[in-house]
């Protein structure tokens, strides 16, 4: 069996092929998974183009306001915000791009120009999070699973104290106190108002999350032959842990992964939308729901807009989590089928 | 007439006697209901439920029928409701010839809600409570004999207070006369409380009250309930004849954020009335669908403004400090308030004596910009503080584009509004630069904006009000000199000049006065609800209809 390689009775029956090409495979051939995979592709690059298209189409930055200006529309001046305070509605085309979707209230920032930033501020503390709550996840349980005894219970026990408190409300408390004051770890400062304070907030209330499956792995796999094996030949427990054990964690990883992004984009939309995640006036999903509800009546697109960009994006990475489940670990469909008494299980005489 | 018929006729007229006694402490209107239950909606929970540490207009109106001080401000609209009378006290003040000495005499059988009697002891214990929590309102009392001393040390007393609690008199005795006391005395700061209350902020459990409403249920953040107080007619409201009595029989508040949500609530009527200004995008909708009817536009004397530290790096450079006002545009601001906002670029507002229209910084970005080269200030990271009620943030994110625009590196910080002015009142806090603020009228006297916002005596570790914290000593000197003399058209000239001389030091960029609505469901009589300018809408004038 080739190191690294998790066995999978498909695989096998690939007639030779690595398993990671099976999966590869497998996903190929489900569309639900490659629709969602273009839909958030999309999202990204709507997202990366953002400062093009605020230099080059919309001639505005997304905090800069425009409360007095007029913007020519089919020929004709037009205020973009009124004697009223009413923000203009969507111009679409009708000044070459300028104000698409319209201003944002009566500072009269460009919608679009924001719903762009505040995707790259949404997807980068998604990303950024769930890379550090897997990473952080993966590493703990490890070494909870791995070394069990003292280590393990101080791991547990900690993640157990997380685990009890309400992610929201912890998400709130911590925010709100690193809000105002910012963060110091020894040499590191983070100000208060940077981004990564609410990516430094999500990343520890969503770790218990990840490390305590993976814990549950890591106990099941040490117990397996080519552990044994390995430290029969003399492995230390880091080559055990980061060569033998590792690797074959790296399906379940890259799963939670996709699903910690979308919870991530979740929890900082939430955290924005209270004031106490991306700091106004800067652009997030969040904080532009948080904005836009104060126009309800008035202006329902501005608070509509980003509630389904955050939908849509949150929608393709559920469903391509669960098509990477699918596609790493088919036996973990059967398993839940099975729970669910929608199958038999494994090995059931027909 | 016969000796039975004389009896009867003697019992009638006796009835009717007591019926219109009875009638008096209340608000006198018939066109309502009596009793029932208001429901209404704040944005954010006040910044405190305690007369002595309360500083927003929401705060005062929500404990104005409440806690009573000895002195009042009368319950009635517009000019009227700025005239000062006796509320605990039977008298204004009889003022010693020097001006320095000033003499109540607390009106004999009043109770708190609880039961316990008012004693004129209490008015010393009650200024002292206030000192002891450091409150914003400290600077208009430090005139006091001993309440200088008393608010360094905390202890000993306050020498010039001198009450008897078997007269009921009350002696305050000053360092130097005060041309505002009679008014400061009518302050929320020092409504009469027990003197056994503990010297710490009683939000979350407040105090007994001496009005005709007390509040019986307070959960920070959530909301608040008042029910009469049971000692309001059968003690108080007999003796009180200025303060009435309410229709309600009970008040119900609760804190909904979004403001847009209050006004659905009110239009659907299952909320009575928003204490919030309606949000700017559906405030012209509201006010011609509902004007006369359910809607109605307050003027206030009121001043807005963004202020700049003087003591720290940029805005201790002058040059940076006018360029700020140079480059704000008022024009701008009006729209961001949705036309409820006048500009004005001076301490004092429109409609506050003393008041002489002048600007010096006509908008005019080039100057403002060559102004900063000149300054050149090496420090450019700009903290802008503004609390989250809107526009009010949106107003500090315009302010925060233009000090960009002037090369700074400004960062907004949004701040909750009930946390906002301890935040921002506390020097410890870090990076406190230039921020938003807001200052509606105490009472009609011009001091009002200057001694509590740009004396250096009103500088306070804690509680601060004087956010820039200009301390200029020429200033200051003429802010004293014009509190001991009446106000007259002498001293409205001076305070005029004295506008004009802030304003060249530039430690504020003010942008304008603001008109307040009240907004009420269709359950409510609108032309019953008083709005006092100094206290708001009036909740014992509330009633349905």
């Amino acid at each position: 069996m080739d190191e690294g390689s998790q066995p999978s009775a498909a695989g096998t029956a690939q007639g030779g092929a690595g398993p990671w090409s099976v999966a590869l495979r497998r996903l190929r051939r489900n569309r639900l998974a490659l629709a969602s995979l273009a839909l958030f592709g999309l999202i990204v690059l709507l997202s990366l183009v953002a400062p093009l298209w605020a230099v080059h189409v919309a001639h505005t930055g997304p905090n800069t306001t425009h409360t007095l200006a007029k913007v020519v529309v089919n020929g004709e001046k037009r205020e973009v915000v009124d004697p009223t305070g009413k923000p203009t509605g969507p111009l679409w085309l009708g000044a070459g791009g300028r104000f698409l979707l319209g201003a944002d209230g009566s500072l009269g920032r460009d919608e679009m120009v924001r719903l762009m930033y505040g995707g790259r501020a949404s997807l980068f503390i998604g990303l950024i999070a769930a890379l550090l709550t897997t990473s952080m996840g993966a590493v703990l349980g490890l070494l909870a699973g791995y070394f069990r005894g003292w280590p393990d219970t101080l791991i547990s026990r900690t993640l157990d104290v997380i685990w009890a408190f309400p992610v929201l409300l912890l998400a709130i408390a911590l925010g709100l106190v690193l809000a105002v004051g910012g963060l110091q770890i020894g040499p590191v400062t983070i100000p208060s108002g940077s981004i990564w304070i609410p990516i430094m907030v999500i990343s520890v209330v969503f770790v218990t999350y990840t490390a305590r499956p993976l814990r549950g792995e890591v106990l099941s796999l040490r117990e397996k032959e080519f552990v044994e094996a390995a430290v029969a030949q003399g492995a230390g427990s880091v080559r055990v842990m980061f060569r033998e054990l590792l690797p074959n964690l790296w399906s379940t990883i890259i799963v939670f992964f996709t699903i910690n992004v979308a919870n991530s984009m979740l929890l900082e939309s939430a955290l924005s939308f209270l004031g106490v995640g991306v700091q106004p006036p800067d652009a997030s999903w969040g904080t532009m729901i948080a904005s836009g509800s104060n126009l309800i009546k008035s202006a329902p697109l501005l608070t509509i807009l980003p509630g389904a960009m955050i939908l849509l994006t949150v929608l393709s990475l559920n469903v391509l989590g669960d098509a990477l489940r699918d596609a790493l670990d088919p036996r973990s469909k059967l398993r839940l089928e099975v729970h669910a008494g929608l199958a038999e299980p494994e090995g059931t005489p027909v | 007439m016969r000796r039975s018929q004389a009896a009867l006729a003697f019992l009638g007229i006796a009835a009717v006697a007591l019926g219109l006694a009875s009638c008096g402490s209340s608000s006198g209107s018939t066109s309502g209901k009596e009793g029932g239950t208001l429901h209404g909606t704040y944005a954010a929970f006040p910044d405190a439920l305690d007369p002595a540490l309360a500083r927003t207009v929401e705060a005062w109106t929500a404990m104005y029928d409440t806690y009573l001080p000895l002195l009042t401000y009368a319950h009635e609209n517009g000019q009227a409701g700025s005239k000062v009378v006796p509320a605990l006290a039977e008298s204004l003040p009889k003022i010693s010839g020097d001006g320095k000495t000033y003499t109540l005499t607390l009106r004999k059988g009043l109770k708190y809600s609880d039961g316990t009697p008012v004693k004129a002891s209490d008015f010393a214990a009650s200024v002292e409570r206030m000192f002891k929590l450091n409150s914003g309102g400290s600077p208009f009392y430090t005139g006091i004999v001993g309440a200088e001393k008393f608010a360094e040390t905390k202890s000993g007393g306050i020498p010039g207070i001198k009450t008897n609690d078997k007269t009921g008199q009350i002696a305050i005795q000053l360092t130097r006369p005060r041309g505002t006391f009679t008014s400061e005395l009518a302050l929320m700061y020092v409504a009469l409380l027990p003197a056994d209350t503990p010297a710490k902020n009683l939000t979350a459990d407040p105090p007994p009250a001496t009005g005709p409403y007390e509040i019986v249920k307070s959960e920070p953040g959530r909301g608040w309930s008042y029910d009469r107080n049971p000692q309001w007619d059968k003690a108080n409201g007999n003796l009180i004849e200025s303060v009435p009595g309410g229709h309600l029989d009970k008040i119900d508040i609760k804190v909904v954020s979004n403001p847009s949500t209050q006004v659905n609530e009110v239009e659907r009527g299952s909320s009575d009335w928003m204490q919030t200004t309606l949000p700017t995008d559906l405030y012209n909708g509201v006010k011609e669908k509902y004007e006369g009817s359910q809607f109605r536009v307050e003027p206030t004397i009121s001043n807005y403004f963004f202020w700049m530290n003087t003591t720290k790096p940029p805005f201790d450079d002058l040059k940076v400090r006018q360029a700020v006002n140079y480059a704000l545009n008022g024009a701008a601001m009006e729209r961001i308030y949705a036309g409820t906002l006048k500009a004005n670029q001076q301490v004092l507002p429109p409609g506050m004596p003393g008041f002489e229209k002048f600007e010096l910084y006509p908008h005019d970005m080039t100057k403002a910009k060559k102004l900063i080269a000149e300054a050149n200030p090496s420090d450019r990271d700009v903290t802008v503080w503004v609390d989250d009620e809107n526009p009010n943030n949106e107003a500090a994110a315009y302010y925060q584009g233009v000090l960009k625009k002037l090369g700074f590196n400004a960062k907004l910080k949004e701040i909750a509004a009930e946390d906002f002015f301890p935040l921002i009142g506390n020097q410890s806090t870090p990076d406190l630069d230039t921020g938003w603020l807001d200052w509606y009228e105490d009472y009609p006297h011009p001091n009002d904006f200057f001694q509590p916002l740009l004396s250096g005596e009103s500088i306070l570790p804690q509680e601060n009000s004087n956010f820039a914290q200009i301390d200029d000593p020429k200033l200051n000197a003429k802010i004293a000199q014009l509190e001991e003399e009446p106000l007259g058209p002498k001293q409205e000239a001076e305070y005029a000049d004295l506008d004009r001389e802030y304003m060249e030091q530039a430690p504020w960029a003010p942008y304008g006065s603001r008109t307040v609505s009240t907004f009420v469901s269709d359950a409510v009589d609108l032309e019953d609800v008083v709005f006092n300018p100094t206290f708001g809408q009036d909740l014992a004038s509330f009633q349905l209809k």
